[in-house]
C-alpha cells in the first residue's frame, strides 16, 4: 500500500494532462516491481496488448482529473486504490498465466497475399521441456498395443498426422539369412513401435550386461565410496554436553522399590508361605473337611436330581428260576435287535455256581450309558398317573334302564333286484315305502312286511321317497329321474282318500301364480268318477298304480336326490344333483296348494347337499359340502352358519324339539350341534368304522339311530333337557348288525316308526328290516 | 396398542440357548463345556416348543437354561480351565524350544482346580449328598478294579481302591448292609446310611478293559467329582461315628493283599463335637445315636408283633412240596440257630429292627476256600458280625488257618471230590465243619436268617436266587406262583369228576365266603369245623366255590364288557389315547407274567416226567 500510496501522490502532484502510458510505468517501476516487469515484458514481445492497456489507465487519470473537493478526491482516491489492486490482480494473473502456458503465443501478421490479418504461431522446437520425446521416432501411436494395427497396412501415424507404413519384413529365410550377413543382427532387437529391428546402443548394451552381471546398472555408481566423517574424528568432538542436567541420584543409589519386592518374597519364604522347591505329588491330592459344617447360602440354582437307575430284577440273577431263561427265538431276536431297541439290556443266563461266573462284558459300557444319561438327557418330572384305565371310561347310565329301544330284528323284507335307496314311514306308522334302484318302489305294512303294491318307474333310480306328513290326507312324493310324482296309496278310508283327492287333484285349480315356474305341475288325473269303475282296488276308480300329480323339474337338472316335508304338509323341499356342480335350480320350495314352485336362493355357495325344515320355527337347513347354513325363510335372511369340521356332509336330521342338529359325514363322524350354545359341535363322535349314511331322531322317544357303510345301525338314547344349564345326555345303547355290504355299501337309511321304539332299515343287499324291542 | 413385541426377545427363545450358543457364550472348548456340565451337574432341558427355543428352526439340538449357562459362566473352575488352556500352550512352546528348566517350571506351577466349592453347592446338605452317592460307588468300584494304563493312573486307580475300602470298612463297621443280589453283571450291595437307600454295583473280579466305544474322558471327568464327593462323604461318615479320617494304612499289609483289612480303623480320641447335624435328626442315647427314623421303626415292630403271629396259621397251610420252594415264606428251625425262629413272614422280616438280622453270622466262623471271592465273602460276613478266614493264596491278613478248630461254615465253590487219603483229624474236622456254597451266605443275608444248610450244601444243585428287590407291583412271582401253577393243573384234571359230584352242604357257605368279606369267611370255617368237615377239604370246597363264582363273575364281566365298550366311544380323543396306553402296557406286563407262569409249568411238568422215567 505504501507503493500505491505514493503513487498516487505522485499522480496527484503530476499536471493533470495525457501522460504517455509509458512514461507513467516508467515513474512507477520504482515502487512497482511487478508492474514494471509486467509492463517491461510485454512491449518487448507485442504491441497490441501495451495499446490496449493504456486506455485503462487513461480512465482512470480521467477520473483523477476533476477534482472537485477534498471528499470527491478522497473518493476517488480510493477508488483509483480499487483499481490499482484489481490492476494488480490481473496483471499477477496474466504474469502466472504466462510461465504455465504451454502453447506458444500466436502473432497476427497481415498477410502479404491477401492483406487479411492472421494468426502465425511460432515454430516448435523440440527440446527437453517439450511433451513429445527427445526420440525422433516417426511412429507416434505412443504406448498402444500394436496388434491393433496388425491388419492394417501402417503402424502408426507419425507427427504430422501422416500413416507410417509398415516397413517390408522379409520372411524366414531373409531373417536367417540377414542374421548371416549382418554382423550386428545379434545386438538388435524388435521395435515395436517400428516394426523393425534396431541395433542396440553402447549403452543399452552395458546396461544389459550390467542387468547380467547383477551388477548396479549405473555405471556411475560406486558403492564403496568412502565415508565422509562430518561429526566425529580428529577435531571434530564434541567437548560440550549436549544437557546441562546434572547425573539423576537413581543412577547410584541402589533401588528402595526393589528392595522392598525383594524383602517381600525374603518375608514369605522365612514365614513359610513360599516354598522355594515344595513337593508337588501331596498339594494334588484333596483336603477333605467337613464342609457341611456351616449351613450354605441357597444361591445355588435348583437342579432336578438324576433318577436312580433301576434296581435288577429276578432276571438278572446269576442263578434265576428257569423260566426266566430265553428261549432260542427270543435269544435271537434279542440278538438281531440294536442295541438301543433293546427292551433289557442283557440276556438273563444260569449258571450252577457262583464260580462260573464270567466278567460282564458290557459293564464299563453301561456304566457309561449311565453317565451319558446323566449329563446329556434333559430330566423333566412327571406325574405318574397311577389310576385304573377303567375309570376314564365315562360311567353313564346302564342301557337296559333307558328302555324301551330296538333289540332285534323282527322281520326282514328282501327283494333281490337292486338296492334300498331310500325308504319312509308313514305317519301312522302303519305302511313302508321304499324305493330301489331299479325304478320300483314298493309299499308294504310294518307289521307283517306284507307288500301291498309295487309301482315301477321305468328303471330310473328311486332316488327319495318320503310321505307326507299330514294326518288327514294319505300320499307320498316319490323322486325318480326329473320327475316327482305324488302318489296315493291303495287301501284308503273313503275320507282320507277324497280328502287327498281334492288336494292332489282339485277340480278348481288355484290361480297360476304371476310369475310363471319353470316347474310345471302335470295332473294325470282324469276325472275317473264316471267314466273308468274298473279293475282297480281305489275305492272310487281311481288308477292307483299311475301317479296322481307329477312335478317336472325343469329340463337339465337331474333326479331329485332329497325330498323334505315341512311338517304341515304343505311345503316341500326337493334337492336335486345339478350338473356341473352349479346350484341353478338344485333346489325348490314346491307349495302344494298353491301349486306352486320356486327357488328360494339365487346364487348359493357350495354344492348343496341337503336341506331340512325345522320343525317348530320358519328355519331353513342347507347343508353344503362342508356347512350347514340357517335360514330364516320368513324374514329371508341367513341366521347362522354351522362348522362341523366333516369333510363331506351325508345326512343330518334336527331333534324334534328344534334345538339340536345331527350332522354325519362321509369321514365317520357324527356331531352334536346345540343350536343354542354355539356354531362348533358340541360333541364329535367317532364310532362308525366307514361312512355315516343316514340319521334320525325319533319323533316321539329320545333315541336317535345312524347307519353307516360297515353295515352296522347304532342306537342312542338322546335326553334333552329344557333348562339351559344341564347338557344333553347321548348314551349308545345297541349295535344293531344284520344287513350286509355290498360293493362298499351298507345301510343306506333308518327311519324310525312314530309313536313305537321300531327302527325300519334299507340296506344297500336289497334288504329292508324292522327292528323291534 | 402395545408396545411392539421383537421376536426372538422374550419366552422360550430368550430363556433356552443352543449348545453351541452356550460355547460361544463361555468361549471355551466343547470339551471343557462337557467338563462344567459334569461338574456342575448342569443337564439340558426339553423346551416345550423347541421351535419356539431355536428362533423358528426345528433343527436337532439340545438346549440349556440360559441361566443355567449364565450361572456357570463365572464359576471357579472355568477360570481354571482358561488357565490351563494356556498354560499348556506355554509349555508345548517349552518344550518345542528345547527349554527344558521352564518347562519344569512350567509344569510345577500347572494350574489345578479344586471342587470343594462344587460339591457344597450341589449338595446343600449332607443328605443330598448321601442320597446321590449311588453312581458315585459304582464307578469307584468300577476303577478299583480296573488296571491302570496310559489313561487310567495308577495313582487313580489306588485312590479309587482306597475309597471303596474306606466305604466297605465303614459299611463294615456301622453293621449298615441290608440286602445283596449276585446278578450276571455283578453284586449289587444295598446299605441303609443315615436313613438313605444307596445301592451300588461292584464288578466281579475280572480284568476289565475299557471299550474302544467308550469316552474314557467323561468317565474320568466324573471321576474326579465322584472321588472328590466320596472323600468329602466319608470324611463326614467318619467323624460322624468318631473315628479318624483318612483311616491310617498298613504299607506292609496292603502289600500282602490284605485288601480291606489293610486300613485300620482308629477311634478319634477326642470327638471334636460336630457343630451341626445337618438333616436328620439323631439324639445320643446311652453313648449310641438314634436316629428319628430308627425309634419310628421300634414303634411299627411292636405294632407289627402281633399281626405277624396272627399270620402264622394262614400260611401253615401250605402243602410240604410247597414249603421247600418257599424258604423265604416258611419258618424252620434250624439246628444252628434258633434265635431267628421267630420270624415267620418276608414281610416281618423287612420290618424287623436292624440289631437282630446286623448280627447274623456273629454266632459263626467261615473260612473261604480259594475258589470263592474273597472281597465279596469278607465283606458280607463281616458286615453281618461274622468272623471270616482265607487261605494264603486268597491274600494275606486272615485273622485264622485252616485248621483253625473255630471254623463253624466253608464257604466252597467245588464239586465233592472223594479224598482217598484223609487223615482221620482231617476227616473229623470235615464233619464237624458245614460245607455250603457261596449262595447261602448271600440268600441268608437277604432273608435276614440263617437258612437250612442243606439245600445249599456242596455238590447240591442250587435253589434260584432270587432278586432282593423285588419286581414291580403284579409282575409274576416264581414262589408264589409255584403253587398256584400246580393247583390250576391239577384241577383242570378233575375239574369233569367234581362238575358230577354232588355239592356238598357246606359249599354253600364257602361260596358265600367267597363272595362276601373275611368275616364271612371265618364264620363259613367254624360252621365247617362244626359240621365234622376237615380242613383240607374245607379248603378244596373252597378253591372249587372261588372258581365258580369266578366263572360267573367272567360271564358277567362279558355283558359288561360290550356296555364298557359302547361308552367308550364317548371319550374323548385324548383320554382315548390315555386308555389305550394305559392298556397297552397292561396287557405287556400280563402277557409277561402269563408267559413266565406258562413256561413255568411246562418245566415243571417235564421235571415231573423225567423223574417218573428215572423211577420207572
Amino acid at each position: 500500500m505504501v507503493g500505491t500510496k505514493k503513487r498516487k501522490q505522485l499522480a496527484d502532484d503530476a499536471p493533470p494532462a495525457h501522460i504517455a502510458p509509458t512514461s507513467t510505468n516508467g515513474t512507477a517501476t520504482m515502487d512497482l516491481p511487478s508492474d514494471d516487469e509486467d509492463d517491461a515484458a510485454i512491449p518487448d514481445d507485442e504491441d497490441a496488448p501495451v495499446e490496449e492497456f493504456p486506455e485503462l489507465d487513461d480512465r482512470s487519470d480521467d477520473d483523477e482529473e476533476d477534482p472537485e473537493s477534498d471528499d470527491i478526491e478522497h473518493a476517488t482516491d480510493s477508488n483509483e486504490e480499487n483499481e490499482l489492486d484489481e490492476e494488480e490482480y490481473q496483471t499477477t494473473d496474466s504474469e502466472g498465466d504466462d510461465s504455465i502456458h504451454p502453447f506458444p503465443r500466436a502473432k497476427t501478421i497481415v498477410s502479404d497475399i491477401t492483406g487479411v490479418p492472421k494468426r502465425v504461431y511460432p515454430e516448435i522446437e523440440p527440446d527437453y521441456d517439450s511433451d513429445s520425446s527427445t526420440e525422433d521416432a516417426p511412429n507416434r501411436v505412443g504406448n498402444v498395443p500394436m496388434h491393433w494395427y496388425d491388419d492394417l497396412p501402417h503402424v502408426g501415424y507419425s507427427i504430422d498426422g501422416k500413416k507410417v507404413l509398415r516397413p517390408a519384413r522379409g520372411d524366414e529365410l531373409d531373417r536367417f539369412l540377414s542374421t548371416v550377413e549382418d554382423p550386428s543382427a545379434w545386438t538388435s532387437a524388435f521395435d515395436k513401435t517400428a516394426q523393425t529391428d534396431r541395433p542396440l546402443t553402447a549403452e543399452e548394451l552395458d546396461i544389459i550386461r550390467r542387468l547380467h552381471a547383477n551388477e548396479v546398472t549405473d555405471a556411475n555408481y560406486d558403492p564403496y565410496e568412502p565415508t565422509v566423517e562430518w561429526f566425529t574424528g580428529k577435531g571434530k568432538e564434541e567437548i560440550m554436553p549436549l544437557s546441562a542436567a546434572p547425573e539423576p541420584k537413581r543412577r547410584w543409589v541402589p533401588s528402595k522399590w526393589e528392595k522392598k519386592k525383594v524383602m517381600k518374597i525374603v518375608r514369605l519364604i522365612r514365614a513359610g508361605k513360599i516354598i522355594p522347591h515344595k513337593p508337588k505329588a501331596s498339594s494334588h491330592l484333596p483336603q477333605f473337611h467337613n464342609i457341611w459344617s456351616s449351613t450354605s447360602d441357597s444361591s445355588a440354582i435348583a437342579l432336578i436330581p438324576a433318577p436312580k437307575p433301576p434296581l435288577p430284577t429276578n432276571a438278572e440273577s446269576y442263578n434265576p428260576p428257569e423260566e426266566y431263561l430265553p428261549t432260542q427265538a427270543e435269544r435271537e431276536a434279542w440278538e438281531a435287535l440294536d442295541p438301543e431297541d433293546r427292551e433289557k439290556d442283557y440276556l438273563p443266563q444260569k449258571y450252577s455256581s457262583l464260580r462260573l461266573v464270567p466278567a460282564y462284558e458290557q459293564f464299563i459300557k453301561q456304566r457309561f450309558n449311565r453317565q451319558l444319561d446323566i449329563y446329556l438327557a434333559p430330566r423333566i418330572q412327571r406325574k405318574k398317573l397311577n389310576i385304573d384305565p377303567e375309570t376314564l371310561i365315562p360311567k353313564l347310565p346302564s342301557p337296559n334302564s333307558l328302555r324301551p329301544f330296538p333289540l332285534y330284528r323282527s322281520l326282514r323284507t328282501t327283494y333281490g333286484k337292486g338296492k334300498a335307496r331310500c325308504m319312509s314311514v308313514s305317519p301312522d306308522g302303519g305302511w313302508v315305502v321304499c324305493g330301489y334302484e331299479d325304478g320300483v318302489v314298493r309299499l308294504w305294512e310294518t307289521g307283517v312286511g306284507r307288500e301291498v303294491k309295487r309301482w315301477s318307474f321305468g328303471g330310473e333310480k328311486v332316488e327319495a321317497v318320503e310321505w307326507c306328513p299330514r294326518g288327514d290326507v294319505s300320499f307320498f312324493v316319490v323322486g325318480v329321474g326329473q320327475n316327482i310324482h305324488f302318489i296315493v296309496p291303495p287301501f284308503l278310508p273313503p275320507s282320507t282318500f277324497t280328502l287327498t283327492k281334492t288336494l292332489l287333484a282339485p277340480p278348481t285349480l288355484p290361480p297360476a301364480p304371476a310369475v310363471p315356474s319353470p316347474v310345471k305341475w302335470v295332473s294325470k288325473y282324469k276325472d275317473s268318477t264316471s267314466t273308468v269303475t274298473s279293475e282297480s282296488t281305489a275305492p272310487t276308480g281311481y288308477d292307483v298304480s299311475k301317479p296322481i300329480l307329477t312335478l317336472e323339474l325343469p329340463p337339465g337338472s337331474s333326479a331329485a336326490r332329497q325330498i323334505s316335508w315341512h311338517r304341515k304338509g304343505d311345503y316341500f323341499a326337493s334337492v336335486s344333483n345339478q350338473p356341473g356342480g352349479s346350484n341353478q335350480g338344485a333346489l325348490w320350495i314346491h307349495q302344494l296348494s298353491r301349486r306352486h314352485s320356486q327357488a328360494p336362493f339365487k346364487t348359493m355357495k357350495g354344492s348343496v347337499q341337503l336341506v331340512l325344515f325345522h320343525p317348530t320355527k320358519p328355519h331353513f337347513f342347507v347343508a353344503t359340502q362342508r356347512y350347514i347354513r340357517i335360514y330364516n325363510l320368513a324374514e329371508q335372511k341367513l341366521l347362522k352358519t354351522l362348522m362341523p369340521g366333516i369333510r363331506w356332509i351325508s345326512s343330518m336330521d334336527v331333534h324334534p324339539l328344534g334345538d339340536h342338529l345331527i350332522v354325519g359325514g362321509y369321514d365317520k363322524k357324527l356331531c352334536w350341534f346345540d343350536l343354542e350354545l354355539s356354531d362348533k359341535p358340541y360333541k364329535i363322535l367317532r364310532y362308525h368304522t366307514r361312512a355315516i349314511r343316514s340319521l334320525h331322531f325319533h319323533p316321539t322317544y329320545p333315541l336317535f339311530a345312524s347307519s353307516s357303510d360297515d353295515g352296522s345301525i347304532q342306537i342312542f338314547h338322546a335326553r334333552v333337557y329344557n333348562d339351559l344349564m344341564t347338557d344333553p345326555l347321548i348314551v349308545p345303547l345297541k349295535i344293531l348288525r344284520g344287513h350286509d355290504v355290498t360293493e362298499g355299501l351298507g345301510v343306506l337309511g333308518v327311519r324310525w316308526v312314530r309313536g313305537l321304539p321300531w327302527l325300519v332299515s334299507a340296506g344297500a343287499d336289497g334288504t329292508v328290516a324292522v327292528w323291534c324291542n | 396398542m402395545g408396545r411392539l413385541r421383537q421376536k426372538g426377545k422374550a419366552g422360550a427363545a430368550k430363556a433356552y440357548v443352543t449348545r453351541s450358543a452356550a460355547v460361544k457364550k463361555l468361549q471355551c472348548s466343547l470339551a471343557d463345556f462337557r467338563r462344567l456340565c459334569i461338574l456342575k451337574g448342569i443337564y439340558p432341558r426339553e423346551p416345550r416348543s423347541r421351535k419356539k427355543a431355536n428362533k423358528g428352526s426345528s433343527a436337532p439340538t439340545s438346549f440349556y437354561y440360559a441361566k443355567d449357562i449364565a450361572y456357570i459362566a463365572h464359576e471357579p473352575v472355568l477360570k481354571k480351565l482358561r488357565e490351563h488352556k494356556a498354560f499348556a500352550k506355554k509349555l508345548s512352546r517349552a518344550l518345542g524350544r528345547g527349554e527344558w528348566t521352564s518347562a519344569k517350571a512350567l509344569e510345577e506351577n500347572k494350574p489345578v482346580y479344586q471342587l470343594d466349592h462344587i460339591i457344597k453347592e450341589r449338595y446343600p446338605t449332607f443328605i443330598d449328598a448321601v442320597r446321590d452317592i449311588d453312581d458315585a460307588l459304582s464307578m469307584v468300584f468300577l476303577f478299583a478294579s480296573l488296571p491302570s494304563n496310559a489313561r487310567v493312573s495308577p495313582s487313580l486307580v489306588e485312590n479309587c481302591a482306597r475309597l471303596a475300602a474306606e466305604w466297605q470298612l465303614y459299611i463294615m463297621h456301622t453293621k449298615s448292609l441290608r440286602k445283596t443280589f449276585l446278578s450276571i453283571k455283578g453284586v449289587y450291595y444295598q446299605a441303609e446310611v443315615l436313613d438313605q437307600v444307596v445301592t451300588w454295583l461292584v464288578p466281579y473280579q475280572f480284568t476289565q478293559s475299557i471299550p474302544s466305544d467308550v469316552d474314557v474322558r467323561v468317565m474320568l471327568t466324573f471321576l474326579e467329582l465322584y472321588q472328590t464327593l466320596l472323600g468329602f462323604v466319608l470324611y463326614k461318615l467318619y467323624s460322624n461315628t468318631g473315628l479318624v479320617y483318612p483311616p491310617p494304612l498298613d504299607t506292609r499289609k496292603d502289600e500282602g493283599a490284605a485288601g480291606v483289612g489293610a486300613f485300620q480303623l482308629q477311634e478319634a480320641s477326642q470327638m471334636r463335637p460336630e457343630t451341626s447335624e445337618s438333616g436328620s435328626k439323631t439324639v445320643e442315647v446311652d453313648g449310641r445315636k438314634i436316629s428319628s427314623k430308627s425309634v419310628r421303626q421300634a414303634i411299627k415292630n411292636i405294632a407289627n408283633a402281633d399281626s405277624t403271629t396272627a399270620e402264622i396259621p394262614a400260611d401253615a397251610s401250605v402243602s410240604g412240596e410247597q414249603e421247600d420252594a418257599d424258604e423265604d415264606f416258611v419258618p424252620r428251625p434250624s439246628k444252628a440257630d434258633n434265635q431267628v425262629a421267630q420270624l415267620p413272614t418276608l414281610k416281618s422280616i423287612s420290618i424287623l429292627p436292624t440289631s437282630l438280622s446286623t448280627s447274623l453270622f456273629s454266632p459263626y466262623t467261615f473260612f473261604i476256600s480259594r475258589e470263592t471271592s474273597r472281597p465279596i465273602f469278607e465283606f458280607l460276613v463281616r458286615s453281618f458280625g461274622g468272623r471270616i478266614g482265607w487261605p494264603a493264596s486268597s491274600g494275606g491278613g486272615s485273622p485264622f488257618e485252616e485248621t483253625d478248630d473255630s471254623i463253624t461254615h466253608v464257604i466252597i465253590d467245588r464239586p465233592v471230590v472223594e479224598k482217598p487219603n484223609e487223615t482221620p483229624e482231617e476227616r473229623e474236622r470235615r464233619l464237624r465243619r458245614k460245607y455250603v456254597q457261596p449262595q447261602w451266605v448271600v440268600d441268608c443275608v437277604n432273608a435276614g436268617k440263617i437258612l437250612l444248610e442243606d439245600l445249599y450244601a456242596q455238590g447240591q444243585t442250587l435253589p434260584p436266587h432270587l432278586s432282593p428287590f423285588g419286581e414291580h407291583e403284579g409282575a409274576y412271582d416264581p414262589v408264589a406262583s409255584a403253587g398256584d401253577a400246580m393247583e390250576v393243573d391239577d384241577d383242570s384234571a378233575d375239574e369233569s369228576v367234581e362238575d358230577a359230584e354232588e355239592t356238598s352242604p357246606m359249599a354253600v357257605p364257602a361260596v358265600k365266603a367267597v363272595n362276601g368279606d373275611e368275616a364271612a369267611l371265618r364264620a363259613a370255617e367254624i360252621a365247617a369245623e362244626a359240621a365234622g368237615v376237615d380242613y383240607a377239604t374245607f379248603n378244596k370246597e373252597l378253591t372249587r366255590a372261588k372258581k365258580r363264582a369266578g366263572k360267573e363273575k367272567a360271564a358277567a364281566d362279558g355283558e359288561d364288557r360290550g356296555e364298557v365298550d359302547m361308552n367308550k366311544m364317548m371319550m374323548s380323543n385324548k383320554q382315548k389315547k390315555l386308555y389305550e396306553r394305559m392298556k397297552h402296557s397292561q396287557a405287556k406286563k400280563a402277557t409277561e407274567k402269563s408267559k413266565l407262569e406258562e413256561r413255568k409249568g411246562q418245566i415243571g411238568k417235564e421235571k415231573k416226567k423225567r423223574s417218573r422215567e428215572v423211577d420207572s
